[in-house]
């Protein structure tokens, strides 16, 4: 059955975006839009995937969508009133979750929330970041360096660095590359945690694993070449809700969504 | 025992520091012993070069010219430190780029050919040293530091801009306070060419003594056991200074130790 949701007001639209370094067409006429979902009685956001093998063209991709390089031809514009996005607007999860290595979490945390706009007191942030810390499991390593965590620790810093910077978009670059299976179920958990933070958190995965991107999204979009055709873009679009696989943590169990799975291998 | 014994001769493999500093002291020891065996001629044996140290250390005279020099290194690496953190931090702004460029290029420059310049530029004996100390360092010195910045990861730019931070803010987090215990390394790897100089220049203007002097004039006598004393002085100076340095950076920068593979 599927779960009553709207999909509201457009967010985000990648618009005939391509991009050519010199002679070699990287990404061409890639176009997607990201709406709003809302479900009744429910404080969610959305969970979108890019997906695509690697070498594609991905990370360019998530480099023009963060407005850190501008495309060849082509516009991605975010928010309600459409504007092409800017660096700062969206944040960034690289896949090797870059942090300040020179600063305390406390202080890497802190940063983010310096840089938000917010007028808050020492006092209140200090709160704010308490109480991300405790959520995300994130307490006892509040005083020590980046250098002293491990991976899936690092992951949630980064995450939270950007949360509090306020931005309602956060790309995340391979977020489940190198992790085991314990691991990306515990990532997956607090991904769509992160989501339901706020109504208007959107995520934007850009992965190559097929199978855990679709099960944390509502949306998938398929990056590939085509034959013939020089440069990569977007060749399906796969919507989860209305196939029933959305929203549903025990998903990947699902003989259907397995078979999803194996088609969209062959596509890509 | 010869399961430590295989351990040090394995490549990659880290020793616990008691078994770092037996090695040191053995083979210390073995290279001491080896010079004393084959010593006796014109080369002072270590314990005549002992002997020497001994004497030069009960001299009013040595102290003296012991604390010129490292005044004068001290003055001359800090004046160095400034300039080429301004050159290399300044290089991240276009238009400075090319002087900093230029600066690097200067390490091919031979100092020897521009003594006259530098004495006809200054207006004595200290100002001479001072400045060909400076101009001996300061390329070296802008050469590491542009390399410390060249090797910063792109990622780290763009982190900064997803976070708001405007060019110099970036500048600020990213190369300023963010590299800033690199700076105290590049610092203590540039104070060996800086100690090393320093014997050079001091030679130029002898009036002010210091150890190079006390070098030069041991040198002309054919006083060996002298020479070898105050080369010993130099070395443990030295060696004690990129000590000092090394906690310096890990008392000031505690991630720093966190990274050194244990």
């Amino acid at each position: 059955m599927i779960p009553e949701y709207k999909k509201e007001q457009l967010i985000l639209k990648a618009n005939n975006v391509s991009l050519r370094y010199g002679d070699k067409q990287v990404l061409r006429d890639v176009n997607f839009e990201i709406h709003n979902i809302v479900r009744p009685n429910m404080q969610q956001g959305q969970v979108v995937s890019l997906i695509g093998r690697s070498g594609v063209g991905k990370t360019q991709l998530f480099k023009i969508l963060a407005g850190l390089i501008q495309p060849t031809t082509g516009a991605v514009t975010i928010d309600e009133d459409q504007h092409i996005v800017k660096p700062g607007e969206i944040g960034i999860i690289p896949q090797n979750y870059i942090l300040f290595n020179h600063r305390t979490i406390y202080q890497n945390l802190k940063i983010g929330l310096d840089f938000s706009g917010r007028k808050v007191t020492e006092k209140e942030e200090e709160q704010l970041i308490n109480e991300y810390a405790a959520k995300f499991d994130l307490t006892e390593h509040l005083k020590k360096y980046p250098v002293q965590l491990s991976g899936g620790q690092r992951q949630r810093v980064s995450i939270i660095q950007q949360v509090l910077t306020g931005n309602k978009f956060i790309l995340l670059d391979e977020p489940f590359s190198g992790l085991d299976v314990l691991m990306i179920d515990k990532v997956i958990d607090l991904l769509l945690e992160v989501s339901c933070l706020n109504e208007m958190n959107t995520l934007i995965i850009v992965s190559h694993d097929i199978e855990n991107a679709l099960a944390i999204s509502d949306t998938a979009f398929i990056i590939a070449n085509q034959p013939g055709k020089e440069g990569a873009t977007m060749t399906e679009t796969i919507d989860l809700i209305t196939l029933g696989f959305a929203w549903n943590k025990e998903i990947r169990q699902n003989s259907q969504f397995q078979d999803l799975v194996a088609k969209i291998k062959y596509k890509i | 025992m010869i399961k430590t014994i295989k351990k040090s001769i394995e490549p990659l493999h880290v020793l616990s520091t008691r078994t770092i500093y037996t090695l040191v002291a053995a083979q210390a020891i073995i290279a001491l012993l080896a010079w004393q065996m084959s010593g006796g001629g014109l080369i002072p044996t270590p314990l005549k070069v002992l002997d020497s140290t001994i004497a030069i250390l009960s001299t009013a005279n040595f102290y003296d010219n012991f604390f010129s020099s490292i005044s004068l290194s001290i003055k001359g690496m800090g004046i160095s430190l400034v300039i080429a953190i301004a050159v290399s931090y300044l290089s991240l702004v276009p238009v400075f780029n090319p002087i900093a460029k230029f600066i690097i290029k200067c390490r091919y420059l031979t100092l020897t050919g521009l003594i006259f310049l530098f004495t006809l530029l200054t207006e004595n004996g200290g100002q001479l040293k001072i400045s060909l100390l400076i101009f001996g360092i300061v390329p070296f010195f802008v050469t590491s530091l542009m390399s410390i910045i060249d090797s910063i990861n792109v990622q780290e730019y763009e982190l900064c801009k997803t976070l708001r931070m405007n060019n110099w803010q970036t500048l600020w987090e990213v190369v300023i306070v963010g590299r800033l215990d690199q700076v105290i390394e590049v610092m203590r790897q540039n104070f060996a060419i800086s100690w090393m100089m320093i014997t050079m220049v001091e030679g130029l203007s002898m009036s002010e003594g210091g150890l190079g002097t006390m070098l030069i004039k041991s040198n002309k006598y054919i006083d060996l056991g002298t020479v070898f004393a105050i080369l010993v002085i130099i070395f443990i100076t030295g060696i004690f200074f990129d000590f000092i340095l090394g906690q310096l950076r890990f008392w000031l920068f505690p991630y720093t130790k966190l990274q050194i593979r244990k």
